[in-house]
C-alpha cells in the first residue's frame, strides 16, 4: 500500500495535474470562472475579511462581551447570523474550505510542512500586519476579494479607487518591509 | 566557484526573494547559491525571479514541503 | 573559470536525502471527512454545502497556482516583477463579463431582485485610508485575507498569528466603523459605472482600462527587468 502510493506520487501525470503549480493565468481563469458562478447562485460575490468581523464579535461575546449595540452589527441579517452560529454561516463555512482546500492541494502534492515561526520579528510582522489588515478591511468594507476583486467585477468605481490606493500602502509596506523585517 | 548556502526555512514571501536578491548580489560569476525554502510560492517565484536574471537555475526536493533552489550566478 | 560543462548543469555536493513519505493517504483520508461534513452541511441548510464547495475550490486554486493578491500589488516595488499583476487583471476581466451577464440579465428580464447594486460600496474616505492600511498590512504579514486561510491550509504557524489578530483588527474595525467612520460614508457615493456610462459603455471603458493596465504592466517590468 506505502508502496503504491509513493509510486503513484512519483507518476509523471500525478505529478502534472496534482503537484507541479499551474501557471498564475490558469489560476486567474479559474477564480473568474468560480467567481462568476458564487455570483450567478447567491447573487453576491466571494468575500473574506466580513466573516473575520463575525469571528471577532463571537469571540468577544465568548469572553462576555456584547456587540448587539454596535451599529456594524445591528442590522436584521448580521442579528441573525450572530444568532445562528458559526457552523451556519456561510462566510464561515466558505473561509473554512479555502483553509481546507489549500490543505487537500498540498496534500495531495505531498508537500504539507508545519513551518515554524522563526523569528520574534515574523511575529511582530504578523501581529501588525494583521491588525492593519483587519482595521483597514472594515473601513473599505472589504478585503482584496470583496473590494477588489469582486467591487471591480461588479462594475462599482469603488473597486478602482480601492485599487488605486492599496497600490499605495503596498508601496509603503514594501518599503517597511525592507527596512524592519528583512 | 564558491558555494553559498541561504537559510530561507520558515519564512513567507517576499522575504526570501529579498534575501536572494541581496545575496546574490555580493556573489561572484560562477558561484553558486543554495537557497533552502518551505513555502510554496517562494519555489515558484525565487526561480522564476532567476530566470529572467539569466541564471541557471535548479530546484530539488529534498523533503515534503521543502525544496533547495540552486542558482549559478552565470552573469 | 567555470567550466564549459556547467554552463548547462549545476554541479555540487548533495547531502543524503530522506527518504519521502507520501502525503496522499492522509489527503484521502481529509477528502473523505470533508465529503462528510458536506453531507453534514446539508442537514442545515443546502447553500452550506455550496458555501463549502466555493471555499474549496477557491483554496484549492489558490494554492496550485499560487495565485496571491499581494503579490501583485507588491512584486512590481520588490522585484518589479509584474507576472501576477497581469493574471489579476485576466481574473478581473473574466468575472467582469461574467458579472455584467447576470447583473443585465436581471434588468432585462425584470428579475425580483435587481442585482445592479451587489456589490458596490461608497466612495469615500473611509474607502481611500483602508485600502492603505490594508496594503501596507498585507505586505509586511506576507499574505491578505484570501493568502493567509491558503496559508494556514499549506502549515504555516506565522499565518495563524496573523488570521488571529486580523479577526482582533476586524472587530476594532467594526466597532470603528459604527463610531468614526460611517459618518464620512452618509455622503459618500456608491458610483455604478453602467448608470454613468450605460451598460455598454461601462464594459468598453472597464475592459479598455484593463487592457491599458497590462500594456502599462508590461512595460513596467520591461524597465525594471529588462525583459517579460
Amino acid at each position: 500500500m506505502k508502496e503504491f502510493f509513493i509510486k503513484l506520487g512519483n507518476n509523471e501525470i500525478y505529478k502534472k495535474l496534482m503537484k507541479e503549480p499551474i501557471t498564475y493565468v490558469a489560476g486567474a481563469v479559474l477564480l473568474a470562472v468560480f467567481q462568476i458562478a458564487h455570483f450567478a447562485i447567491f447573487q453576491h460575490g466571494w468575500g473574506v475579511s466580513t466573516t473575520f468581523a463575525h469571528w471577532g464579535a463571537w469571540l468577544f461575546q465568548a469572553m462576555g462581551g456584547n456587540v448587539n449595540h454596535w451599529s456594524f452589527f445591528a442590522d436584521e441579517k448580521t442579528q441573525a447570523t450572530l444568532a445562528n452560529g458559526l457552523i451556519q454561516d456561510g462566510g464561515t463555512i466558505r473561509n473554512l474550505g479555502i483553509i481546507l482546500g489549500a490543505l487537500i492541494a498540498t496534500l495531495y502534492a505531498s508537500q504539507f510542512k508545519i513551518k515554524k515561526i522563526k523569528s520574534i520579528k515574523q511575529i511582530i510582522a504578523a501581529v501588525i500586519g494583521g491588525l492593519l489588515m483587519g482595521y483597514g478591511a472594515r473601513m473599505a468594507m472589504g478585503c482584496n476579494i470583496g473590494a477588489l476583486f469582486t467591487s471591480i467585477a461588479s462594475f462599482s468605481l469603488s473597486g478602482w479607487i480601492f485599487g488605486a490606493f492599496l497600490l499605495v500602502g503596498a508601496f509603503f509596506g514594501s518599503k517597511l518591509l525592507a527596512k524592519y523585517f528583512m | 566557484m564558491a558555494e553559498f548556502n541561504l537559510d530561507c526555512l520558515g519564512e513567507a514571501c517576499p522575504i526570501p526573494l529579498m534575501k536572494c536578491e541581496k545575496k546574490i548580489a555580493e556573489l561572484s560569476v560562477g558561484d553558486v547559491l543554495i537557497v533552502a525554502i518551505d513555502h510554496s510560492c517562494a519555489m515558484k517565484n525565487v526561480p522564476d525571479w532567476a530566470r529572467t536574471q539569466g541564471y541557471n537555475v535548479e530546484i530539488d526536493e529534498v523533503d515534503d514541503g521543502e525544496w533547495e533552489v540552486i542558482i549559478e550566478k552565470t552573469k | 573559470m567555470p567550466d564549459q560543462e556547467q554552463k548547462t548543469s549545476i554541479s555540487r555536493t548533495r547531502a543524503p536525502r530522506k527518504p519521502k513519505k507520501s502525503q496522499i493517504p492522509y489527503a484521502l483520508v481529509i477528502t473523505v471527512l470533508v465529503i462528510g461534513f458536506g453531507f453534514y452541511l446539508s442537514g442545515f441548510s443546502l447553500k452550506l454545502p455550496i458555501y463549502l464547495a466555493f471555499g474549496l475550490l477557491f483554496g484549492y486554486t489558490l494554492q496550485r497556482s499560487r495565485f496571491c493578491f499581494t503579490a501583485a500589488f507588491r512584486d512590481p516595488f520588490i522585484t518589479g516583477s509584474t507576472t501576477v499583476t497581469r493574471a489579476v487583471l485576466v481574473a478581473i476581466s473574466l468575472a467582469s463579463v461574467g458579472f455584467f451577464a447576470i447583473k443585465l440579465n436581471s434588468v432585462l428580464n425584470g428579475s425580483e431582485t435587481n442585482l445592479s447594486m451587489a456589490g458596490v460600496n461608497p466612495i469615500g474616505i473611509p474607502l481611500i485610508l483602508g485600502a492603505i492600511l490594508f496594503g501596507i498590512g498585507m505586505v509586511i504579514a506576507g499574505g491578505c485575507a484570501s493568502g493567509t486561510l491558503m496559508r494556514v491550509g499549506e502549515g504555516f504557524t506565522m499565518q495563524i498569528v496573523s488570521l488571529f489578530f486580523f479577526v482582533i483588527g476586524s472587530l476594532w474595525g467594526a466597532h470603528d466603523m459604527g463610531t468614526i467612520w460611517s459618518t464620512l460614508n452618509e455622503s459618500a457615493p456608491k458610483i455604478f459605472l453602467p448608470n454613468i456610462l450605460g451598460w455598454f459603455g461601462a464594459i468598453v471603458v472597464q475592459l479598455l482600462i484593463i487592457v491599458l493596465l497590462y500594456i502599462a504592466a508590461i512595460k513596467w517590468q520591461q524597465k525594471k527587468m529588462g525583459s517579460e
